[in-house]
């Protein structure tokens, strides 16, 4: 197992740094940069001082150059600085992760507490009217684009509640923060909790047809505890899988969730560095971003084969 | 074999299945909500298709007196904000939907077959190479990944397509590589290698039928969420520019801004959107169900 | 008989302007004694790129940093206009000409204070204006106002408390630029690049903080040198990009105001509709829709083609379509009755792609056309550049709708904002749509601005030597009305030569919720009411 993890590692580190070359080189082909922005946003002014805010941001040397800056600063614990705030990176980005953590975390919630149960219901009934209603919900789940179904719940807020929950300033308590993160994580998790449902009640089945729980009927046992006791647990192990796989897919959702609750997570503001050319925010970001799905993966592999024996450590 | 499974359905359906209308009949009644999936598609398809015929009004055109309109015998869904008949665009969004969602998925499915297949047939360093490039690929979210490359290639709808067909490429290669690794210990390969066929040719005349079926069970998979992804990339203002009447594009701000003076403006591309995924989800699953009985649920 | 209409025009205007007046005096503001206290909360549309206004060009910087800062002087919250008449007195306590009008004197406030507690001097506005004019040491990272001060040759201190201008020739409108929201006075000890992120004004807001994305915060500035200023606490901006999330925020009661400028009639009319006690002022905000032509590059270097598209421009319908028939169609500057300087509109009339009969002016057009060639068979084919916001967008695509009937086919080319200003550096456009705001209603800016050979920011590079004569001349012209016929002339030529057609003048507006008081946006510029020093909340 040692010499699995070492090598699952290596590839891990290999794969980030594939990220990083890419992300900056995708980001240093986009046509216009931050000076272009500048200059935009003051209307055109003197192109003799492009030059010398290029110089200034560090923008003037060649792209290995630049590339081997920001690695060694990044070793050095600099991430360097907004081009857009000129604070540091980490401070532009650490006080919104832990929104947009908490965001996802509570999407999450929903996801469990009404994918597995429901998943369940669906196959434990399979081909009954509730098995239909419930794959039809799930499959709307998949089918609604997250930021419609987010305009349509604003939409009614103000029409019925005359109010909305979004965010104009920074919730006075832990409890009210929820309270206004439930409303999006619902209509994030929507899509993974139809998407858990899903996975949940095919594994389900399939494992209702092993030989094992025909036998554990013919021995007795009672249908209750055929299904909850022995189905879904054996169930459960590819839709923890796929739970990592979706962690991924959230941050999707989460992006046009949070523009559309002015949300200042991290999600959204990685689109609006994108569209300002802030690249020191949108490099590390992404790598971020990376780093957080890589290593779920990673976790989510562990775990699986720890649960799963048939899994070998040979790869 | 995609034939085989979907021969198999039918024989085990009986005699009784006579005729091309017969099957379809058949299978319309095993998979009642695969049928309904066909039928939203092929509502879509064809009004795409016959965008010129079924509208009347041009969807570019303006039309100051009709601003924000309300949805009238003449104007079905109303007009948006600069008088353009909503019905039309819908319709004419039909086809920039369907072009980036089969395009992208075309796009993506064929780069992913082609690294899949060598990378599952020649293995070796290539395959490592390979893997690698797909890890990245899959490390990133599909629309972080999307929203770069729609930045990166500027908006319009062929880039629109590339940049939704690129995160594709790594699901499609997967699949495609374990299934050649799994075909090529079978007997028929082997026999094939040892009358002198030559690499290339047994990919080509074995490998790759066999690897429809699942091909196409994740090409609708995907056609569903590559048109969500144009609709969030369009939504974010990344996407297919104006004037094209794309979807996503059409609920955006200027929709979202008269959401209560004009809810048809939210409500009709909304609903439009939906429906196609919608669609594309039920007939992926009977599909799924279909050819790949092993995940059938 | 045509007199008539003019006359009752004026007539209503003045009735109008007098019950303005009248309003502002009366209103609740008069019958109760200003309340101290609370926080204003108004969104902010966008990040601004900084907070140095001096490096903006974008209410996005004034709107939410004014506050921090003076001006030397600035124009009176209660009028309804800002011009000329209107300048009162801010860190300078009175001013006056020499008899050869090339020497402006201010005397400067004592006792006022920057936000570090040190004191404001005549040096630091001889610093502030070198500071623009680039002739400092410290530079400003972008510096787009540089020729506002081109015939400013020195600024000279007299002691703390007295500071003189030296021209080169006489302009009085020097005054009206130094009013405007775009000429705050920086102190000297602080360098341009903290300017941007940390700023010290002598203004009645302290800066607090500003996150991107997130929001933007001011305190009181409990030291500020108008006696019982500022009325509230401090300022809260919430960043919020989606207009449409903005205004349900406003409507359910979240925000006491509105972005300034941000509320358009169709967005005023569904406020009004939720909540019908808010208050809305639109008007003009002195911020025009035009189209940047290429006179460089075929097809628009051919002076026919460019009248043709002048003349096939259905402004009615651009005001309709986009605006409810509110906006105001006129030329470079500004018409009455919001504006001080706009011709009078039986010239403009006169200048083609005016005269409301639009098929008169397409046929005419298309005659054009077919002189070179082009006909029903034969299109031309041309990209219509414009950036990727909505504002920009939607008349590009209604422009692209009226080429239809002059057989050009239009196709958009939608640039992304990053992307826009080398492309138009680059000249690689043949149409670009474009806005353009002008800080102060007043011709030096605007003609120097946007169409002087040597500006930085006339971004198409018309250059037409006779008539930057005429402008230089006009800028020295003492006499008012000598002034104004000398304006109307250039801005003919202007149109005639199509440099930038104007197709609009914008209407927009802001809306409050009935506690907010004092607040009197102006009707022909929206750059210089911000300081809100004077708004208090009546809860």
């Amino acid at each position: 197992m040692g010499a699995y993890l070492v090598r699952r590692f290596g590839l891990m580190l290999l794969t980030l740094f594939g990220i990083s070359v890419i992300i900056f080189t995708l980001l240093r082909i986009v046509p216009g940069n931050i000076v272009d922005i500048l200059f935009d946003t003051a209307g055109m002014v003197d192109p003799a001082e492009k030059a010398r805010i290029a110089a200034d941001l560090g923008l003037d040397g060649t792209i290995v150059q630049q590339y081997v800056n920001w690695i060694s600063g990044i070793a050095q614990g600099n991430l360097g600085f907004s081009y857009v705030s000129e604070k540091p990176v980490v401070e532009e980005i650490a006080p919104r992760v832990p929104i947009t953590v908490k965001l996802a975390l509570m999407a999450l919630g929903f996801t469990i507490i009404f994918g597995v149960p429901l998943g369940v219901i669906s196959a434990v009934r399979q081909n009954s009217a509730i098995d239909y209603t419930l794959r039809i919900i799930s499959l709307s789940g998949l089918s609604l684009p997250a930021f419609w179904l987010a305009l349509l719940i604003l939409m009614a807020f103000v029409a019925w509640f005359d109010t909305i929950p979004i965010y104009t300033g920074r919730p006075a308590s832990l409890g009210e923060e929820l309270a206004l993160l439930a409303i999006p994580a619902a209509a994030v998790g929507f899509r993974s909790s139809s998407l858990v449902m899903r996975l949940t009640r095919s594994a389900m089945l399939e494992v209702l047809r092993q030989d094992y729980i025909r036998t554990a009927r013919a021995k007795g046992a009672t249908r209750q505890s055929v299904n909850y006791r022995h189905a879904l647990r054996n169930a459960l192990l590819p839709v923890v899988t796929v739970l990592g796989i979706e962690a991924a897919f959230l941050i999707g959702g989460l992006i046009v969730t949070e523009t559309v609750f002015n949300i200042p997570g991290v999600a959204r503001f990685l689109v609006e560095a994108i569209r300002s050319r802030d690249y020191p925010i949108v490099q590390n970001l992404v790598m971020l971003i990376a780093i957080v799905v890589v290593v779920v993966n990673f976790i989510v592999d562990m775990l699986y084969a720890a649960l799963d024996p048939r899994i070998k450590y040979s790869d | 074999m995609a034939g085989t499974q979907y021969e198999s359905e039918l024989v085990r359906a009986g005699a009784r299945a006579q005729g091309a209308w017969g099957q379809a009949l058949y299978l319309a009644r095993q998979y009642p909500l695969g049928t309904i999936g066909a039928v939203i598609m092929a509502f879509f398809v064809i009004a795409a298709l016959a965008a010129d015929l079924i509208t009347w009004r041009d969807p570019l055109a303006t039309n100051a007196p009709l601003s924000l309109a309300a949805p009238s015998a003449d104007l079905w869904m109303g007009a948006d904000v600069m008088g353009r008949d909503l019905y039309s665009r819908i319709i004419y969004g039909a086809r920039i939907s369907l072009a980036v969602g089969i395009g992208s998925t075309i796009l993506g499915c064929a780069l992913g077959v082609l690294v899949g297949l060598a990378s599952g047939y020649l293995g070796g360093w290539f395959d490592l190479l390979m893997q690698r490039i797909m890890d990245i690929m899959q490390a990133l979210p599909l629309l972080v990944l999307a929203l770069v490359f729609a930045a990166a290639l500027g908006p319009s709808l062929q880039n629109t397509i590339i940049a939704i067909s690129i995160p594709l490429v790594p699901s499609v290669a997967r699949v495609i590589r374990s299934n050649t690794l799994a075909l090529r210990e079978l007997a028929f390969v082997e026999a094939a290698q040892a009358i002198g066929m030559s690499e290339w040719r047994i990919a080509a005349r074995h490998i790759l039928p066999n690897t429809v079926a699942p091909l196409i069970v994740l090409a609708t998979a995907q056609l569903g969420s590559a048109i969500l992804t144009e609709a969030s990339l369009s939504f974010l203002g990344l996407g297919i520019p104006e004037p094209h009447p794309s979807w996503g594009r059409m609920l955006s701000e200027t929709a979202a801004e008269y959401m209560r003076t004009a809810p048809w403006l939210v409500i009709f591309p909304g609903i439009a959107i939906s429906a196609v995924v919608f669609g594309t989800n039920l007939l992926g699953d009977a599909l799924r169900d279909l050819l790949d009985p092993r995940q059938r649920g | 008989m045509q007199r008539r209409p003019a006359a009752l025009l004026a007539i209503t205007f003045v009735l109008a302007t007098l019950a303005g007046a009248v309003a502002a005096f009366i209103p609740p503001a008069a019958a109760q004694e200003p309340k101290r206290g609370g926080i204003l909360r108004l969104y902010q549309r966008d990040n601004p790129p900084s907070a140095s206004i001096h490096e903006g060009a974008t209410f996005s910087v004034n709107i939410p940093f004014m506050g921090v800062y003076n001006n030397l002087v600035t124009y009176d919250t209660t009028k309804d206009k800002d011009s000329l008449d209107t300048l009162v007195p801010e860190l300078a306590t009175s001013w006056s000409w020499s008899s050869d009008r090339k020497e402006l004197t201010f005397k400067l406030r004592e006792g006022v204070k920057w936000h570090d507690g040190r004191p404001f001097t005549a040096a630091d506005v001889k610093c502030t204006i070198e500071l623009v004019q680039g002739k400092r040491e410290d530079k400003l990272r972008t510096n787009p106002r540089r020729l506002w001060y081109n015939n400013v040759v020195d600024v000279v201190p007299k002691g703390d408390h007295e500071v003189t201008f030296k021209l080169e020739q006489p302009q009085p409108s020097l005054l009206a630029m130094l009013g405007s929201g775009y000429s705050p006075m920086y102190p000297c000890h602080v360098n341009a690049a903290t300017m941007r992120t940390r700023p010290i004004g002598t203004g009645p807001f302290r800066f607090v903080e500003m996150k991107q994305n997130e929001i933007i915060r001011l305190a009181r500035n409990p030291d500020y040198w108008k006696p019982g200023q500022p009325y509230l606490d401090g300022i809260e901006m919430p960043i919020i990009t989606s207009r449409s999330t903005a205004m349900l925020a406003f409507i359910a009661g979240r925000l006491d105001m509105t972005f300034p400028t941000e509320v358009t009639q169709q967005v005023e009319k569904d406020i009004k509709a939720q909540s019908p006690a808010a208050i809305c002022r639109l008007g003009p905000i002195n911020v025009s829709t035009n189209l940047i032509v290429n006179r460089e590059a075929a097809p628009f270097n051919n002076a026919d083609l460019r009248r043709a598209m002048a003349l096939t421009m259905d402004r009615k319908a651009f005001n309709d379509i986009l605006y409810e028939g509110q906006s105001v169609i006129g030329t470079a500057m500004l018409p009455g009755p919001a504006g001080v300087w706009g011709m009078p509109e039986a010239m403009m009339r006169q200048i083609p792609g005016y005269d409301p009969d639009v098929a008169k002016n397409r046929a005419e057009a298309r005659r054009l056309m077919e002189k070179h060639g082009y006909g029903p068979n034969n299109r031309l084919s041309v990209k219509i550049s414009t950036r990727n916001i909505q504002a920009y967008r939607d008349p590009a695509v209604i422009l692209i709708d009226h080429l239809k009937e002059i057989y050009i086919d239009g196709e958009l080319d939608i640039v992304e904002t990053a992307a826009w200003f080398g492309k138009v550096a680059r000249k690689d456009y043949a149409v670009g749509l474009n806005l353009t705001g002008n800080g102060v209603d007043d011709p030096d800016q605007n003609f120097f601005e946007n169409y002087s050979c040597k500006s930085e920011r006339n971004a198409t590079g018309y250059c037409n030597p006779e008539l930057e004569k005429l402008m230089q001349a006009q800028s020295a012209e003492p006499d008012l009305e000598k002034r104004r016929a000398m304006v109307w002339e250039i801005d003919r030529q202007l149109q005639e030569d199509v440099a930038r057609p104007i197709i609009v003048h914008i209407t927009a507006g802001t809306c409050w919720h009935p506690h907010v008081i004092g607040f009197n946006p102006a009707m022909n510029t929206s750059y210089n009411r911000y300081r809100f020093d004077n708004i208090w909340l009546n809860r």
